[in-house]
């Protein structure tokens, strides 16, 4: 496995650039959209605690007023002259029916009571007019049913109470034997004093609530995911949707609300009258994420400080169903915007690219075939900058280099040339006539090398300077050059020997005819330094592939030739071997005529 | 090598190490859950202070186990939630000597292993000799362990009552009237109502002498201010009622929980002799695993455990001698009474009210 910085390091610039502002962008995009999510999120939270806060505060206030209400019942009932006739021991039969007829009209008005009834402090707390609720209809007990109540708190309780003061029990479930419907039902007594008519406490108006009941109705119009919870003073649970939760105190097994929702410990501690906290609702097995709002709620006699414990909650998952939204839309944004990113990334990678990818290609095609390629000069930028300098850079090389080729042609012709007459040296001459050679043996063709060395040189030379020597030779090989095709060579070998290649001679006697016409040309005076001269030539002729299969020995053997020439007099030419040729065609080349 | 196998090579390899962590992420919330789920449940019924939360908790992590505690706080709660299911509801309890026999006759506990059980060896010699409690062996089977007793003595408010009530007539004092605490159970009040018309046999009262005791213990109901049931309770209405004189159910539990409470109490026993438990851990018929519940049985026998139950809750425990009773105090332990159901149901009547006449 390659490390990550080896093939980091094998992206290009642009890639990297591109890969940089990209994952930047992404992250700035990215880090924004969580930012507001969750911004928003714990807003829509905060909001969603404060709105069940409220919810809360409002359902404790209906509960505040539902008991009010039961309270002036029970105080209407205690203060009804009726009442307290009978409490103080009204032995007529029809008082107390009518007030029988009485509860039963406030239990037929109430669903949610369970049984009205007036208590005597006398005999032990024995029930004087006593209407229960039982399936539906409703019950007086009278006579020996009556029961005595005396050691239930709601009596003795009350008992303590002055008249228009009302008790409140603990929320229990109620075990009175031969309580009829209440039987074994959550329920709450409220209870008054009732005063005789000479203002002392004869009794007590008590009205047993059907907890269910009265909380049923509390809760009727809350939505269905709020749940509502009612505790008493030690936490236990006495309302949970779950009803296996309720009452665990009753049991043997308490429930308690502190135990799902610690926070609301401070509301049982007196330390914060409202809670707003977070804990696991239970739906079934699965525990959902709720928000919970608490309040703790005075009941009773305010002296007493008893209080109960109201709350709701909602999951976590409604109060964030419109963060889910919003969570949605940021991270489409966030995507959107990141996509955008690498768009503008590629492109911003591109425009840095473009430039420097021409710069690039100019550097390889100037090093490759030194021409100047398309730079971006127009550039107001680094990159233009960078292209004017190279673009400097590239024509002071390219002058350089220019005047370099051409003092290397210059030097090189001198290698190749005679300085005096500006013909071809020998070394040139040479690599001709090899190459000549090597394309005729190869073709089957023929040439012929003419050798010319002037007669008498050196006593010019002597006598008129060598100024005018030179002159001789520089005039010399005008006349050769001009005596020859254009396509044959004339080079000066040295002192003043000079040599003509004849390129594909077809036949000998063409050779002979031009040192024929050159003997000629020879006879007459050549204008030199004010003064006419005659400058004779002796020549010599070799033949390929006759005198010789290379550029040496055919050289050799011109020279041979030229030899013979001189020692025959000068003035004439010889071939090396003697073509044969019909007698009479070709003049004898003629004595030379010595001026 | 190509360069592609440099690419891909990695990639692929990463991602079948991320899915072969996720698989063993996987497994392990998968077989936390399932030991979560499958953890077993030890049921316990018992009495307040005999399975405190740290002693369970401590008992869960030894064991790897959840522990259900479900309190009671009378005998009838207690028979009736043993019998709800046939004991199938909980796997160990705690109950009376007197209690137990009906149990065993009902065939609601089985028979313990003591093998399992090895901190008995640490009991009182008097505790360890399962033969002379009665109520404990049947047919030559263990069926019961104690645990922890008490007499039902009578407490005392010291500023209203300067001497120490010599008998359990004191409930009745037309003195104390409203001012009693009583208990909410029926086989004892019975009992103590027969001890106070002169029974030496009070949980064998004869029919002829049954309406004498109910008439009885209405009286009693006349003379208190309310009756409790949980030691809790009690403390809070002997606070708030100003109460002079209550028979403690619990016994030293709760004189020590009054006393923490800041009251200036005292404790008698009277002179018909205090009634008195010996609480006993059993194994219930319907136990799911009864090697666990004796394992419960044996971890409540540990010194410090046992000892946790003395310095809470004020109760003796079976390993060392209490410190409290007078020598040659009168203790009537209980038996079982010729019929609890029959007081049970009186005892509901009685407790709702219902005048003499109707008995």
């Amino acid at each position: 496995m390659r490390p990550l910085p080896d093939l980091l390091g094998r992206l290009g610039i642009g890639a990297k650039l591109g890969l940089l502002l990209a994952a930047f962008a992404i992250l700035a995009t990215g880090l924004t959209g969580y930012y507001s999510y969750s911004q928003s999120r714990n807003l829509l939270v905060n909001a969603a605690e404060r709105e069940l806060l409220t919810a809360t505060q409002v359902l404790g206030r209906r509960l505040v007023v539902a008991l009010a209400g039961v309270a002036d019942d029970v105080r209407l009932l205690a203060q009804a002259p009726a009442t307290r006739r009978v409490v103080q021991g009204d032995r007529n039969g029809g008082a107390r029916d009518d007030l029988a007829e009485t509860f039963s009209a406030l239990l037929r008005v109430h669903p949610e009571y369970f049984q009205v009834r007036l208590i005597g402090a006398a005999h032990h707390g024995r029930e004087v007019v006593r209407v229960d609720r039982d399936d539906g209809r409703l019950v007086r007990l009278d006579g020996p049913l009556l029961q005595e109540k005396g050691y239930y708190p709601y009596v003795f309780h009350t008992l303590e109470l002055t008249p228009g003061q009302v008790y409140l029990s603990p929320i229990v479930i109620n075990h009175e034997q031969g309580a009829h419907a209440g039987l074994n039902k959550p329920s709450l007594q409220v209870a008054t004093p009732v005063a005789g008519a000479d203002g002392q406490v004869w009794g007590v108006a008590v009205v047993n609530i059907d907890v269910n009941g009265l909380f049923d109705l509390l809760k009727a119009d809350l939505p269905e995911d709020f749940w509502l919870y009612l505790t008493n003073e030690r936490g236990d649970f006495l309302m949970h949707p779950e009803a296996d939760l309720t009452f665990g105190f009753d049991r043997g097994r308490r429930v308690l609300v502190q135990d799902t929702y610690p926070a609301v410990q401070d509301l049982l501690d007196h330390k914060a009258k409202t809670v707003v906290t977070r804990g696991e609702q239970s739906v079934g097995p699965v525990p959902a994420d709720a928000v919970a709002a608490f309040m703790r709620l005075p009941i009773g006699v305010p002296s007493e400080g008893r209080f109960v414990i109201l709350g709701l909650s909602q999951p976590i998952q409604t109060v964030l169903a419109e963060s889910r939204l919003l969570g949605q839309t940021t991270w489409q944004l966030v995507l959107a915007f990141s996509l955008l990113a690498v768009a503008v990334a590629a492109l911003v990678s591109r425009a840095v690219l473009r430039p420097l990818n021409m710069l690039v290609a100019a550097a390889q095609r100037f090093s490759r075939e030194h021409v100047m390629g398309e730079l971006p000069l127009a550039r107001r930028d680094e990159f233009g900058t960078l292209a004017r300098s190279f673009g400097e850079m590239q024509t002071q090389i390219g002058a350089h280099l220019a005047e370099l080729y051409e003092s290397r042609s210059r030097l090189d012709h001198l290698a190749r040339h005679d300085p005096l007459t500006g013909l071809p040296n020998r070394r040139f001459f040479t690599d001709r006539l090899e190459h000549a050679v090597a394309t005729a043996r190869r073709k089957g063709g023929t040439l012929a090398v003419l050798f010319i060395d002037l007669d008498c040189f050196k006593e010019i030379n002597d006598s008129l300077g060598h100024g005018v020597g030179d002159e001789v030779l520089r005039e010399t090989a005008r006349l050769l050059c001009a005596s020859v095709r254009e396509t044959d060579t004339v080079a000066r070998l040295g002192g003043e020997e000079f040599v003509i290649l004849f390129d594909t001679v077809a036949d000998p006697r063409d050779v002979a005819l031009v040192a024929e016409k050159l003997l000629q040309r020879f006879q007459l005076p050549l204008q030199v330094a004010d003064r006419s001269l005659v400058v004779q030539a002796s020549m010599g002729i070799s033949r390929y592939p006759e005198d010789g299969a290379d550029a040496a020995s055919l050289l050799h053997s011109a020279d041979i030739a030229m030899y013979r020439a001189k020692h025959q007099g000068r003035n004439t030419y010889r071939f090396h071997d003697t073509p044969a040729w019909p007698a009479g065609e070709v003049p004898v080349a003629a004595p030379p005529a010595v001026e | 090598m190509p360069l592609p196998h440099l690419i891909c090579r990695p990639a692929a390899r990463g991602f079948r190490l991320i899915q072969l962590g996720l698989a063993v992420l996987g497994l392990a919330l998968f077989s936390t859950w399932a030991a979560a789920q499958g953890r077993e449940t030890l049921r316990i019924l018992a009495w307040p202070g005999y399975a405190d939360a740290d002693l369970v908790r401590a008992f869960e992590k030894r064991h790897d186990v959840r522990v259900e505690v479900t309190l009671v706080e009378s005998d009838d709660a207690l028979w009736s939630r043993l019998r709800a299911n046939r004991g199938g509801d909980f796997d160990v309890l705690a109950a009376n000597t007197a209690e137990l026999r009906r149990i065993i006759d009902d065939g609601l506990v089985q028979p313990l292993d003591l093998a399992n059980i090895p901190n008995t060896r640490q009991q009182l010699p008097r505790f360890r000799d399962l033969a002379s409690l009665p109520g404990v062996v049947r047919r030559g089977q263990v069926y019961a362990i104690p645990y922890t007793y008490s007499e039902m003595g009578l407490i005392y408010d010291r500023k209203q009552v300067p001497e120490p009530p010599a008998t359990v007539g004191a409930l009745w004092d037309p003195r104390f009237q409203g001012r009693v605490l009583a208990y909410n159970g029926s086989s004892h009040n019975f009992s103590l109502a027969a001890q106070s018309l002169g029974s030496k046999t009070p949980f064998r009262i004869p029919e002829a002498d049954f309406r004498k005791v109910v008439d009885r213990l209405v009286a009693l109901r006349r003379n208190v201010r309310t009756f409790y049931t949980s030691p809790e309770e009690a403390v809070e209405l002997f606070r708030d009622n100003r109460i002079a004189l209550m028979f403690a159910n619990y016994g030293t539990q709760q004189l020590a929980m009054l006393k923490k409470a800041g009251l200036d109490v005292g404790y008698a026993i009277p002179r018909e002799g205090a009634l008195a438990w010996l609480d006993c851990w059993a194994v219930s018929r319907g136990a799911h695993n009864p090697r666990l519940a004796e394992a419960w049985i044996n971890y409540t026998l540990e010194e410090p455990v046992s000892s946790a139950l003395t310095a809470r809750q004020g109760l003796a425990n079976t390993l060392r001698e209490p410190s409290h009773l007078p020598p040659g105090a009168g203790l009537v332990w209980l038996e079982p009474v010729e019929d609890a159901g029959r007081r049970a149901a009186l005892w509901r009547r009685i407790i709702a009210g219902d005048t003499p006449e109707r008995f």
